[in-house]
Parts: structure tokens; C-alpha cells; sequence
């Protein structure tokens, strides 16, 4: 079920407490703990460009249910070292559904 | 400075039958030809938990929905086929195979530059110095031409990209310049440019004038040369 009335802006925030997430389990590799969040900020600056240029715009239903099978794909990773991997990918995901450059 | 084929030890032999995989092959002819969201689209099903098509096209809707394009729409199905049979492979297959297809695509690429070229450039190659005791790892793709060389590593995300490599590289470069000789050095990283540049800032080992080519700029290595400046 989409919610009524999204914004760009509802996807971002809902996509960067994701990405938080898959920081929080990639942190279990301690050698990795400052790229991993170094990582997360910067996506998430990128994500929250993103959110101050076109926050505003009416959002689709169908990136709306892209970021559900998004966050449902990394919500089943339990491997920290894949985590990592997908602190990378995710955001790509998210950028590609909203039609935006990397 | 001359170059050698790798020795063919253990790992070699079980590599070579990875790299032959025609899986392999398949892959990077797709990658090499894709724009960057089947690029993405690529690495994100092969990096990938969940092996059901519907999902990962509800997770595309700019590749798969309504509106797409028909001849868009079948290169992005044929990317996710090819990324499925991969991710299909399990976990110890999947990430060799994905390492020998960021291989490939480069080799693909950089043959492209031109016909006399497809000879020169050769894959698990070593390079050798005067009184430099030579690597143990070889170079994943090599390009051989005399006086213009390329050594490229290639690796499927930015977290290969460390100390190890980095050293290789220059180190490379620096003895081809005190023997005279032109060697370009770079890394292939299958990865967004902004998760190579975070793991790059983070590294101390030389790395300034070593090419990289992101999932974003893989098309440049068929230009005749790298387009873009080192770091």
C-alpha cells in the first residue's frame, strides 16, 4: 500500500534510516568502522542534495515500491561484509529510480 | 621493462577455469555495452540476496516499467537474466566470477580502442624491472604497447581498493620511469565513484597519478587512451 501524497523528500529520509541500518551491521567489522560511516555520510549528503532540489516533487508510486524492495533486499542481508558492499549499491538503487546521475 | 605471463601455480589454474566460464563472458559483453543504471541494475543483482526477477523489477521501475522503451527494456532484461545466473552461483563462485567479469570488461574495453591493439592487451601478466625482484601477483589486464604500457588492477567494489594494490601500482610506474619507459597504472573498480573516492581518501599509499575508472566512466577505456586524469 502506497501512502497518499508522498514527496521525494518521504522517500530520501526513508531511504537514508536504511542506509543507517546497513552502517550499524557493516560497523561489526571493527577495521572497517570509520569507511563504513564515512561511507554512510557521504550518501547521505548526496541523498540530501538530492532531497533540497527536488524534495518538493510529487513521488510515484512505483519508486515508492522500488524503495520497499530495496530496503526488503538489504533487510535480509545478516553479514556484515555484505553490508558493506551494499552501503555502496543501495544508494545507487535509489538514485536510479528516481532517473538521477550517481 | 618487459612483461611475462603469470606462473601457473594452484590458484592460477583454478582462476583460469573461472575466468573461461562463458558465464564470464556473456556478462562483460552486456556490462560493456550497458549504460550506467543496467550498470547498476548488473551489480546490484549480483550482489544480490534474493534470486526472484518480479522483485528486482518492482526495484527498477526506470528500467522495466510501463513506459520504457521495448529494445531499453530487453537489454535491462537481458542484464538481469545474466546477473541472476551469477548470483545463482552461491557466495564462493559468485564473488570469483564477479572479479573475472570486471576483468573481462576491462580487456573487452580496452581492446576496443582499435583492431591492432586486441593482440596487446593480455591478462595475468607480471611485470619485470632490472634489479627489482618482481610481484607476486600479476596484473589483471595488461596493455603491451611499446612505449605507451597500461597495467590495470580491477576490483568489484571500492572496499578492494587498499594499501597493497595502491603500492603495486606506483611502484610499477615509478621503475618504468626510471628505465624510461611509459607505464600507465590504474584501477577498475565496478563501484560508484563516491564510494571509490571515500575508500581512496582514506588510504595513505601513493596513489596520485593512478587512473580510475568507475561503473559510472567504464566506456572510457575503449578511448584511445584514458581520458581521465589520475586522482
Amino acid at each position: 500500500m502506497v501512502p497518499p501524497d508522498l514527496r521525494i523528500r518521504d522517500l530520501i529520509e526513508r531511504a537514508i534510516v536504511a542506509h543507517r541500518g546497513l552502517a550499524d551491521l557493516g560497523e561489526e567489522i571493527d577495521d572497517e568502522w570509520s569507511y563504513v560511516n564515512d561511507l554512510h555520510e557521504a550518501w547521505s549528503t548526496r541523498l540530501g542534495e538530492l532531497a533540497g532540489q527536488r524534495g518538493d516533487d510529487p513521488l510515484e508510486s512505483a519508486t515508492w515500491i522500488a524503495l520497499d524492495e530495496a530496503i526488503a533486499e538489504i533487510g535480509a542481508i545478516t553479514d556484515p561484509h555484505r553490508a558493506i558492499d551494499w552501503l555502496s549499491t543501495f544508494p545507487q538503487v535509489v538514485l536510479v529510480a528516481l532517473a538521477e546521475p550517481a | 621493462m618487459r612483461f611475462q605471463d603469470a606462473a601457473k601455480d594452484g590458484r592460477a589454474v583454478v582462476y583460469a577455469t573461472i575466468q573461461a566460464d562463458p558465464l564470464v563472458a556473456r556478462a562483460a559483453t552486456l556490462l560493456a555495452d550497458a549504460d550506467r543504471p543496467d550498470r547498476v541494475l548488473g551489480r546490484a543483482v549480483m550482489n544480490g540476496e534474493r534470486t526472484d526477477p518480479a522483485a528486482w523489477r518492482r526495484m527498477f521501475p526506470t528500467l522495466f516499467g510501463s513506459g520504457v522503451d521495448p529494445a531499453s527494456r530487453d537489454r535491462s532484461e537481458a542484464m538481469l537474466a545474466v546477473a541472476l545466473e551469477v548470483a545463482d552461483r552461491g557466495e564462493q563462485v559468485r564473488s570469483q566470477i564477479r572479479g573475472a567479469i570486471v576483468e573481462a570488461v576491462t580487456a573487452l574495453l580496452l581492446g576496443r580502442r582499435g583492431p591492432a591493439l586486441g593482440p596487446l592487451v593480455r591478462r595475468e601478466r607480471r611485470v619485470l624491472f632490472d634489479g627489482v625482484p618482481a610481484e607476486i601477483h600479476p596484473y589483471d589486464v595488461t596493455v603491451e604497447l611499446d612505449g605507451r604500457a597500461e597495467a590495470w588492477d580491477c576490483k568489484w567494489g571500492a572496499r578492494g581498493i587498499g594499501a597493497d594494490v595502491l603500492h603495486q601500482l606506483d611502484d610499477a610506474r615509478v621503475h618504468a620511469a626510471d628505465e624510461d619507459e611509459s607505464l600507465v597504472v590504474g584501477l577498475v573498480v565496478f563501484d560508484a565513484e563516491t564510494s571509490c573516492r571515500v575508500r581512496l581518501d582514506r588510504q595513505t599509499a601513493p596513489s596520485a597519478e593512478t587512473h580510475l575508472v568507475t561503473l559510472e566512466t567504464l566506456g572510457e577505456l575503449a578511448a584511445p587512451r584514458p581520458t581521465n586524469s589520475p586522482r
